[in-house]
């Protein structure tokens, strides 16, 4: 209790300094790209760390989360906050329609449900021409706040405030309803844990943080494309959560952040550089199965 | 012969020559799944390879260094995505799932492959570079026609090629000893090996089998698909609705719903544009999923609904 009573203060000082040791633009975006991610990581660990149902659809719900925000915005003259409100929502609702399937569905069958949800999504987007402008993308997107270190402090703040939320959530006796689905739903169920109605929470909640990580991208990159929110996407999620530590509260912030910064400190690598990133994916999940938070501990614990 | 009627003969022909294409690839997938329980994210890559492989052997190889003609050559290029395909099988069962296998566990094979799948596809872009490839097959240019149905000499190929290749894995399955193992192993591993079959072995064929199908699979798609490195990706949603449609690891079932959905996609591309094929593929997934979830030939496998 004490030493987390001194990590937000310390979190927010980290936060603070960051954009005063990394000066150059370039540099400050990767920042908020950073923040970006980590919310994207929380969100899916949610369900895929705690509640153990395994998700590939995470990237709908930061489409989602996207252009709701940005056509509120732009074409109905929302307010970027009211809009943002509308597209977490948005978002939420979506994640309690994929949960009516993980109520009825475990393990594969999921899986592959969840990127059946995620690829229809991004055929919507890319279908639905009157509304999302299609393969066309939408240009000229203006952020929430002008300056790149402005919008970092933004997204980061949120992303720890999320945090603090689903810590405590998880600590909470709803983490361990959460974690009795995760492993043993039949038994969970014998207890009197209504599964349905949990599993529908943490896909919700998950899917709406997902949403609210997605209002902030349009106006980073200033511009909107359905190819932003591939499938591809979902797996870099479950990489972060993965490679971090799954399941732990500060294992997909790790690994958000080392998946964020490892493509880019090998942009010296060039065309090899994806390659070693696949490798890397590979070797982490063959030799620290859980993730860098485990192999840490177990370090620290051999010492 | 109607219009109507012509036109529907006309979309069900393609939409079976589409389905005996996505067959070739979601089969590899549910052999995989049917014996070892483990979803391979790779597959999508070892078909792009197959056709990279076909498409060299068939231009350079073939009619170059060997002087054979375009149709023999072409040929000769099935067999070489074959091998290409397998080796890609035995590499990823040795590196990924026979380490990973007995941890009991879902969802780390599936990171690693999808970790071979990003190493597979930036490794072959470095090397083929991102501008797609024109592979003509020579049996493209002969068209056959029956009454008022067109067909390519092409398509007959693929459908001779796919039913050959069933008719072998079937009869592989049912009636040699290796088969009946394998079968066991995919029933029950552990008694299977009390019994003196070795799991292993036969794990690692499958997978070989399963990916020397998707080389094929490549060697026929690549006249078909824009080939670059991240061809294969166009397919492989496709293959895994197949796969869940016709009820995970059950070959039958893989069939009859690879051979639907290419019906599906043929109608699909007549009557409402071929943008929406995906959107109308998934919609049915999901359908399915609600309904049946069992897939099209219930099998026992509850514990994964």
């Amino acid at each position: 209790m004490k030493s987390r009573l001194v990590a937000v203060p310390i979190a927010i000082l980290v936060i603070a300094a960051l954009p005063w040791l990394l000066q150059t633009p370039y540099w400050r975006g990767i920042l908020v790209l950073c923040a970006m991610n980590v919310l994207l990581a929380l969100s899916l660990n949610l369900v895929l760390g705690y509640t153990g149902q395994l998700n590939l659809g995470q990237s709908a719900f930061f489409a989602i989360g996207a252009y709701v925000s940005t056509i509120l915005v732009r074409t109905y003259g929302w307010n970027f906050w009211a809009a943002s409100l509308a597209a977490v929502a948005a978002a939420g609702l979506l994640g309690l329609a994929l949960a009516a399937f993980a109520v009825r569905l475990r393990g594969h069958y999921l899986a592959i449900a969840s990127l059946g949800f995620a690829v229809i999504t991004y055929q919507v987007l890319i279908n639905w021409e009157k509304m999302t402008e299609g393969v066309r993308g939408i240009y000229g997107i203006l952020p929430p706040v002008a300056s790149t270190t402005g919008l970092f402090y933004l997204v980061a703040g949120i992303a720890l405030a999320v945090y603090v939320l689903i810590d405590n959530l998880v600590r909470s006796p709803v983490g361990d309803t959460l974690r009795a689905i995760r492993e043993d739903e039949v038994s969970a169920a014998s207890l009197g844990v209504n599964a349905a109605l949990w599993k529908a929470f943490a896909f919700g909640l998950g899917a709406a943080i997902a949403g609210l990580a997605g209002c902030f991208y349009p106006g980073f990159v200033g511009t909107l494309v359905p190819d932003a929110f591939n499938i591809i996407e979902s797996f870099t999620m479950m990489a972060m959560v993965i490679v971090g530590g799954m399941g732990t509260m500060i294992g997909p912030v790790i690994g958000a952040i080392v998946l964020t910064f490892l493509p880019e400190l090998l942009r010296g690598f060039g065309e090899f550089r994806l390659m070693i990133y696949g490798l890397a994916l590979m070797l982490v999940v063959l030799f620290m199965p859980g993730g860098i938070v485990q192999a840490w501990r177990t370090l620290a614990r051999s010492r | 012969m109607t219009d109507l009627l012509a036109l529907i003969v006309q979309q069900s022909v393609n939409g079976v020559y589409l389905g005996c294409l996505y067959v070739m690839v979601a089969l590899g997938l549910t052999l995989i799944y049917g014996v070892l329980n483990q979803i391979n994210f790779a597959h999508a890559d070892f078909v792009t390879v197959g056709a990279f492989a076909a498409l060299f052997t068939a231009t350079r190889l073939g009619t170059k260094v060997l002087g054979l003609p375009d149709t023999a050559a072409y040929l000769l290029s099935m067999v070489a995505a074959l091998g290409a395909g397998a080796l890609l099988g035995l590499a990823i069962n040795a590196a990924v799932f026979a380490p990973l296998r007995d941890r009991g566990d879902e969802l780390r094979p599936l990171i690693a492959t999808i970790g071979v799948s990003v190493l597979l596809e930036n490794f072959q872009l470095w090397l083929f570079g991102p501008i797609p490839y024109q592979f003509d097959s020579p049996f493209s240019r002969e068209t056959i026609r029956i009454g008022r149905i067109f067909f390519s000499a092409q398509s007959v190929l693929v459908v001779a090629v796919s039913a050959m290749a069933i008719a072998a894995l079937y009869a592989f399955m049912k009636f040699t000893f290796l088969g009946k193992a394998l079968r066991a192993v995919a029933q029950d591993r552990e008694t299977a090996g009390l019994m003196g079959i070795n799991p292993n072995l036969l794990i690692a064929l499958t997978i070989v089998i399963a990916s020397a199908l998707a080389g094929v699979g490549g060697a026929l798609l690549g006249p078909v698909l824009v080939l670059t490195p991240f061809a294969g990706a166009s397919v492989i949603v496709k293959a895994f609705a197949i796969v869940i449609i016709g009820g995970f690891g059950n070959m039958q079932g893989t069939i009859i719903a690879g051979l639907l959905v290419g019906i599906i996609e043929a109608f699909t591309v007549q009557y409402l544009g071929s943008g929406l094929i995906d959107l109308v593929v998934f919609v049915l997934l999901l359908v399915m999923l609600v309904v049946r979830p069992t897939g099209l030939i219930a099998e026992r496998k509850e514990e994964n609904v």
